[in-house]
């Protein structure tokens, strides 16, 4: 199917070029004045080691495992997000724990290692779709670089961590409740 | 004045000589520098952005970013100087100093000030004092030569796109100049002289007996052949950076490059001081009958300025043309303008005797 392009019929005015080129340059001195007047900070560009975006809602940046009041981690090693996971980075190990006596009986799950490597991670937010527990979430830092491999492997506390500083709590590198052996029921 | 001249063992006039070539060009050459960063600068706030703001003195001193001339000057130094194996070695050498030296000589009639007297001796501002018989025939002919620094480069780089940038760019040059010196010719005829000294002096100071009210057709006429003949935007084709990758200075690194660009910059400084003194009424400070040295200089510095960034202003505005248009143009409009430019103020002198 053809389309007809329409010629634009220039008027005199526009085919002595001296016209035209001055409207133009009326546009681009507009434009120069309107800059130099505005300072730098409040310009379009992002100066951006000085400022920063202020991502959108439901951007979907660094991930932060959650944790409880006390300091507990949120997740219970369900490993529904390694299964959700679509780049195979999320790596989890779990461990039970328990506040009370072995001979009360009563246990919990949580990761013991909690592993995800970013230099995979795609951010697709599966992983947060997936968790039953919210314990996963991710967030709005997008400044995941480092200079070598390992330290974008970031383990159980450094997912803990991530947004410690932004939200002004603190940093733990340690389960409030300690782990228990695992119980061998005798029978 | 006589005192140093003897310190240094030299007569006044030579001693005067050697001063002013010593400000004439270095001051040239520093506003080329300056005005490489005002284009970047210039050019970021004419499309919205920010352009160089952040080199620093000695990582604090951040001067709205001018210390990026320094940066760019250091980093330009110490760049490896390479040449392409079969490029044409001496050519390849003497390319950037034959588009540079060309470009700064222009300058040498133009004169930045008032003339004045002191210890009954006259000094002129300008290089070459006025009455030496060449007039402003002299930055015609040395404009003439920038070809040779395009085409030159083109030619030893050994490269496809940098030959076709050097001869698409001679091709405009010549074709441009012809349009050019018609319009300085009517010029010539009105005031009667060559000389810049006497184009300056019959322009008077009132605004509107200068050149540009009284040759309008003149004025665009030789303001477009400026562009063509300064290799800038609307009619960058030398460069063409879109089509035919750098051009002429393609191959060119390090030094050589920047010598090349900073002759670009220098040109551009003598086309707008061409402007200024044809058409600007040179160092005439309007509606002031008798201004002082300084306040000259001052008027041509600001006037020089002006037009230099009136240069970077229309390349940030205008689209280049296609190659066919700037042929058109320069031939089928420029040069029966200038032409019909000249016949009417002949017929205006005629007319008036
Ligand atoms: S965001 Fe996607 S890729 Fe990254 S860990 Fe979660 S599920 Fe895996
Ligand atoms: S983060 Fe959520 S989905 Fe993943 S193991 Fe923990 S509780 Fe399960």
């Amino acid at each position: 199917m053809g389309v007809i392009v329409k010629k634009v019929e220039l008027s005199w005015l526009d085919r002595t070029y001296v016209w035209p080129v001055m409207k133009g340059m009326a546009i681009t001195f507009d434009h120069f004045i309107r800059n130099l007047f505005t300072p730098t900070a409040k310009r379009y560009t992002i100066q951006y080691p000085d400022m920063k975006k202020e991502m959108p809602e439901g951007y979907r940046g660094l991930h932060e495992l959650k944790r409880f009041e006390d300091g507990a981690i949120k997740c219970v090693a369900c490993f529904m997000c390694q299964e959700a996971c679509p780049a195979r980075c999320i790596s989890i190990e779990a461990e039970e724990f328990s506040d009370l006596n072995i001979t009360q009986g009563f246990e919990e799950k949580r990761p013991a290692i909690f592993k995800i490597d970013m230099l995979r991670c795609i951010y697709c937010g599966m992983c947060e779709e997936a968790c039953p527990k919210d314990a996963i979430w991710l967030r709005k830092d997008y400044e995941v670089a480092a200079y070598d491999r390992l330290s974008m492997q970031y383990g159980k506390w450094d997912l803990m961590n991530t947004y410690a500083a932004a939200d002004g709590k603190e940093r733990i590198s340690q389960d409030p409740t300690p782990t228990v052996p695992r119980r061998t029921i005798v029978m | 004045m006589d005192k140093l001249a003897s310190l240094l063992h030299l007569t006044p006039a030579l001693l005067w000589m050697a001063l002013k070539v010593i400000i004439v060009f270095a001051g040239v050459m520093s506003l080329a520098a300056i005005f490489t960063w005002v284009e970047r600068r210039g050019s970021a706030m004419i499309q919205d952005r920010i352009g160089p703001n952040r080199a620093a003195l000695f990582g604090k001193i951040r001067i709205i970013g001018l210390a990026q001339i320094l940066a760019d000057g250091i980093k330009m130094f110490f760049k490896e100087d390479l040449a392409p194996t079969d490029a044409n070695r001496n050519l390849f050498w003497l390319a950037p100093f034959l588009a540079f030296v060309p470009a700064l000589m222009g300058f040498a009639i133009i004169p930045f000030g008032r003339s004045f007297v002191s210890g009954g001796q006259t000094y002129h501002l300008s290089v070459l004092d006025p009455g030496n018989g060449m007039g402003m025939l002299y930055p015609l002919a040395i404009g003439g030569m920038a070809v040779y620094g395009v085409l030159v480069a083109a030619w030893s780089s050994n490269n496809k796109w940098s030959i076709l940038g050097g001869m698409r760019a001679s091709a405009a040059m010549v074709s441009y100049e012809i349009g050019m010196s018609l319009a300085v010719v009517s010029i010539f005829m009105t005031t009667g002289g060559y000389d810049p000294a006497e184009i300056i002096t019959a322009q008077g100071h009132l605004p509107w007996t200068w050149n540009i009210v009284r040759q309008p057709l003149g004025f665009i006429v030789f303001f477009t052949c400026m562009f063509a003949e300064t290799n800038r935007l609307p009619f960058d084709f030398a460069e063409g950076e879109s089509e035919i990758v750098a051009g002429f200075n393609t191959e060119f690194g390090s030094m050589k490059y920047s010598l090349l660009a900073l002759a670009e910059y220098s040109h551009m400084m003598t086309a707008s001081a061409l402007i200024a003194t044809l058409y600007f009424g040179g160092w005439q400070v309007p509606f002031v009958k008798d201004p002082t040295v300084l306040m000259s200089v001052a008027c041509f510095l600001m006037k020089l300025v002006f037009f230099a960034w009136v240069f970077v202003w229309i390349r940030w505005t205008v689209p280049r043309f296609r190659y066919d248009q700037l042929m058109k143009l320069g031939w089928k409009r420029m040069l029966p303008l200038s032409m019909v430019n000249l016949v009417v103020h002949a017929w205006f002198m005629s007319q008036s005797h």
